[in-house]
């Protein structure tokens, strides 16, 4: 992917409502995760470490506009400051997995041979699994905790990045100019971290920016399960599980966190759909016959 | 249709190193990764002899090599423990909650295909209108809704607020024991129709409603997106396009060349769904309280029931492995255009 089609990302961004409609929520919900404790209307609500009596489960008012829990918290700071666990648990877990699944990758697609044959197995090994059960595997051996999801999160799903690498790096480690880094007596090393790689990335690193939408959908899924981050942490999954209990006098309670999940997931596909219409070709050719 | 019998005899092959890999990935997990095995195994209230009965069961005093060779043969020989929850060894359990998932699994994927393909069709043949507009709208929406949620507020809209729906299990007691149901089968909808027993049938139908239709948002949205990008290639084809200049009906032209092109393809995706549909399942079945594996499953998660979460974590893999083999066959078998 070269500045032709980053261009043409852009121009079609700016042509269709849908996909500025992801780049708004994306922005936003960036800086709501990074800003939230210090915009959060009540702080010491949305760390979960306060509570009080008089204002238990008031529904939605402009004073509380996503109403308050069990134990009299204001709703609407701590789904804002869910945001924050939200952008920590996507941004760990698409760069963990990126990493593993970029060494893996290289390695197999550079060297070939034996090595390369099985470490390709291994991934195909992890492949075989849906992501989110193999997630429930690791969660449920590492146990709760913000960390042990994102790792749990980031095993699942390196193998679909060292297998995106693998095939980038094929395309890639036959052309002229990473025969002449050889010839001139360059390390292995060397040509797959400076040559090699910088020309396969891009792809890989877009895909893997997209997926963080799926990375908040997975991590809500890990906390309703009870294997995912631990109470009183404001993260939007387990604020749903929490709701469940009273959802029939508090319906607020688990509404908007997932109001929140959707749109969030939202912003990010519609980006997704995006980047997936300039990068599939047989796609952008209906875009130029229409002129775009 | 020729069968090719080659090609079915390598899949099957390659499934069996498939289910391998996968026991040996379960193994890295629960073996390998922490520290003392065992504890995990036994739970948080177990005595030191438990422990130290559990390590001698599990072989944890031998090489890791033999430990493997152990795991093989334990879960090859239906010894895949015991939960903590129920007492009850965790294969059978498993096995007879099977039927559960399956009639809702496979209710779920019907409601997908049925609606989702038919959309895809009307948003690409209309495409840039307000339905096409309407149906990548929803695919959108559709596939970022978590499903335990929209599960929660389907149950309490349609179950407490309206009252229009049970809310929770497979079938009323006092209607299936008053009209003498038995299941035979497990499948309550081929059970009741079997015996002719109409009230239950309605009854089961009416249970069944809601969490299927939340299952099958997250299928059903993939089939309509790619059923719309599929009829779209098939409709600028030149042999297409030619056709309806010739004055074929739109409808016979839709018919013989855009639904055979798509549908094979779209079952094939559909494989791959299934991932993460039976997972939605774990949280669909503990909202309708629906017996099934994924009720069972939840409930051990929640409980933090190690043993029974990883037998259904290898059970539910093993399933998925054998799906998408047999979808890949399938597929080959309908469409002579996969490479081979």
């Amino acid at each position: 992917m070269g500045l032709n089609e980053i261009a043409s990302v852009l121009k079609l961004i700016k042509s269709n409502p849908l996909s500025m409609l992801g780049i708004i929520i994306v922005a936003t919900f960036i800086v709501i995760g990074v800003a939230s404790p210090y915009i959060a209307p009540y702080p010491s609500d949305a760390w979960g470490y306060s509570y009080n009596l008089e204002t238990r489960l008031l529904p939605p008012s402009p004073r509380y506009p996503f109403g308050t829990d069990e134990m009299g918290r204001d709703l609407f700071s701590r789904v804002l400051l869910g945001a924050r666990f939200s952008l920590i648990i996507a941004v760990g877990v698409v760069s963990i997995a990126l990493v593993i699944g970029v060494v893996v990758g290289l390695t197999a697609g550079y060297m070939g041979g034996f090595a390369g044959m099985v470490l390709m197995r291994l991934t195909d090994m992890f492949l075989a699994f849906p992501p989110l059960l193999l997630a429930i595997a690791f969660a449920a051996t590492l146990g709760r905790g913000l960390f042990n999801v994102i790792i749990a999160l980031a095993l699942s799903w390196w193998p679909w990045y060292a297998r995106l690498v693998y095939i980038q790096v094929n395309s890639v480690k036959n052309l002229p100019f990473i025969d002449a880094a050889r010839i001139i007596g360059l390390s292995p090393v060397k040509i797959m971290f400076k040559h090699v790689l910088p020309n396969s990335i891009t792809p890989v690193v877009i895909q893997a920016a997209l997926d963080m939408g799926s990375a908040v959908l997975e991590a809500a899924g890990l906390s309703f399960l009870g294997i995912g981050v631990p109470p009183p942490t404001p993260e939007w999954g387990l604020l749903v599980s929490q709701g469940w209990a009273l959802i029939n006098s508090a319906w607020w309670l688990s509404f908007f966190p997932g109001i929140a999940i959707v749109v969030t997931v939202v912003g990010f596909n519609l980006l997704a759909d995006t980047f997936q219409e300039v990068m599939d070709p047989r796609l952008r050719s209906t875009m130029v016959m229409r002129g775009m | 249709m020729p069968i090719n019998r080659e090609y079915i005899i390598k899949r099957a092959l390659s499934l069996v190193f498939v289910v391998l890999g996968v026991v040996v990935v379960t193994f890295i997990i629960t073996r390998v990764i922490p520290a003392r095995p065992e504890l995990l195994w036994t739970g948080p209230h177990a005595t030191i002899e438990q422990i130290e009965r559990a390590r001698r069961e599990l072989h944890l005093d031998k090489p890791i090599h033999v430990q493997l060779w152990h795991y093989f043969v334990d879960l090859f020989s239906g010894n895949w423990g015991v939960s903590w929850r129920t007492k009850m060894p965790v294969l059978p359990s498993i096995l007879s909650s099977l039927p559960a998932t399956i009639e809702l699994v496979v209710s779920a994927f019907i409601l997908a295909t049925a609606v989702g393909i038919p959309l895809g069709i009307s948003a690409a043949i209309r495409r840039g209108s307000g339905v096409d507009s309407v149906v990548r709208i929803f695919s959108v929406v559709g596939a970022s809704t978590p499903v335990f949620w929209l599960a929660l507020l389907l149950q309490l809209a349609f179950c407490n607020w309206l009252g229009l729906l049970p809310a929770a299990k497979r079938v009323d007691e006092y209607i299936a024991i008053s009209t003498g149901f038995k299941p035979l089968t497990g499948f309550y909808t081929i059970d009741s129709v079997v015996q002719g027993n109409i009230p239950v049938l309605i009854d089961v139908l009416r249970r069944m409603f809601l969490p299927a239709v939340v299952l099958s948002l997250y299928p059903m949205c993939l089939s309509a997106r790619m059923t719309r990008a599929l009829t779209l290639e098939v409709l600028s084809e030149l042999h297409v396009r030619s056709s309806i200049a010739w004055g074929i009906p739109r409808s016979r032209v839709l018919y013989k060349y855009v639904l055979r092109n798509v549908i094979a393809p779209v079952v094939a995706s559909l494989g791959l769904s299934f991932g993460y549909t039976i997972v939605g399942a774990f949280m669909v079945e503990i909202i309708f309280v629906w017996p099934g594996i994924g009720y069972y499953t939840a409930m051990s998660l929640l409980s933090y029931d190690y043993p029974a979460i990883i037998g259904s974590v290898i059970f539910v893999a093993i399933i998925y492995s054998v799906i998408n083999t047999a979808i890949d066959i399938l597929h080959a078998t309908i469409d002579p255009r996969v490479e081979l």
